[in-house]
């Protein structure tokens, strides 16, 4: 038997590494969402149209993890203190963690 | 940002239910919520039924949301410490202290665990000089905070 192949569709997925085990992600997992705007890293900030590199996640070293547009937003503001949301200590930008 | 983040706080209240003792009475809109909250377990506010009223706008949750007891025919502001007789509250998480990680429902329970934990039931030592002349907005209220333990 002679099989041709007369189309095929590529189909790619990403996500952000945050250095979280894709295995543990599941769709209502609230680890995976921005806790400022609560829409997930691998969508876009709500200033943001399009998800990606024009949108990026930002990675405190208190290891805390935002988009970059909701974090400055706030650290724009006098009353954050320039402090993380999650733990009120003085947000560090870190070195964005790529695992092994 | 504020709709789209109140659209999954509602949401969430909706599919998940709010929290224990807390219960959402109205949220058609995104500028105006109001939730009933009542103390479960042994309190100076056992049997007493709360609403609170919160008011954002376009800055939520970067800044804080207003947040009052509701006064009216139906309901009166708890007797506590820290709540005025006119609905506002003098809590540092509604004002310095304000995370854009809080939630209305993480509001309501430090709230109700505010009440939980009063031992006098009595109005704040300024609460008529302070509702004589206070804003509407108890965001413009500059509070001093006296205590974390109320």
């Amino acid at each position: 038997m002679k099989v041709k192949v007369k189309n095929w569709h590529a189909i790619a997925q990403w996500r952000w590494d945050t250095g979280t085990s894709s295995d543990t992600h599941d769709a209502d997992d609230e680890g995976d969402v921005c806790g400022i705007c609560r829409v997930p890293y691998e969508g876009c900030c709500p200033s943001c149209k399009m998800p990606g590199d024009d949108c990026p996640l930002i990675w405190g070293e208190c290891t805390h993890i935002f988009h970059m547009h909701c974090l400055l937003k706030w650290i724009g503001t006098a009353a954050s203190k320039q402090q993380c949301p999650m733990d009120r200590r003085p947000w560090v930008t870190a070195e964005r963690k790529i695992n092994n | 940002m504020s709709t789209r983040r109140l659209q999954k706080e509602l949401l969430e209240l909706k599919n998940e239910g709010a929290p224990a003792g807390i219960q959402l009475l109205k949220g058609d809109d995104f500028q105006s919520w109001i939730l009933s909250i009542e103390v479960l377990g042994e309190s100076l506010y056992k049997g007493d039924k709360f609403a609170l009223e919160f008011r954002f706008d376009s800055q939520y949750p970067i800044a804080p949301p207003s947040v009052t007891f509701v006064v009216n025919e139906q309901f009166q502001a708890p007797e506590h410490p820290h709540v005025y007789s006119n609905g506002h509250i003098c809590a540092s998480i509604l004002a310095n202290e304000w995370s854009p990680v809080l939630t209305v429902s993480a509001v309501c329970i430090t709230l109700q665990s505010m009440l939980a934990s009063c031992k006098r039931k009595e109005r704040p030592p300024d609460n008529d000089r302070y509702v004589a002349r206070a804003p509407a907005d108890p965001r413009r209220t500059r509070w001093a905070f006296h205590d974390d333990d109320v």
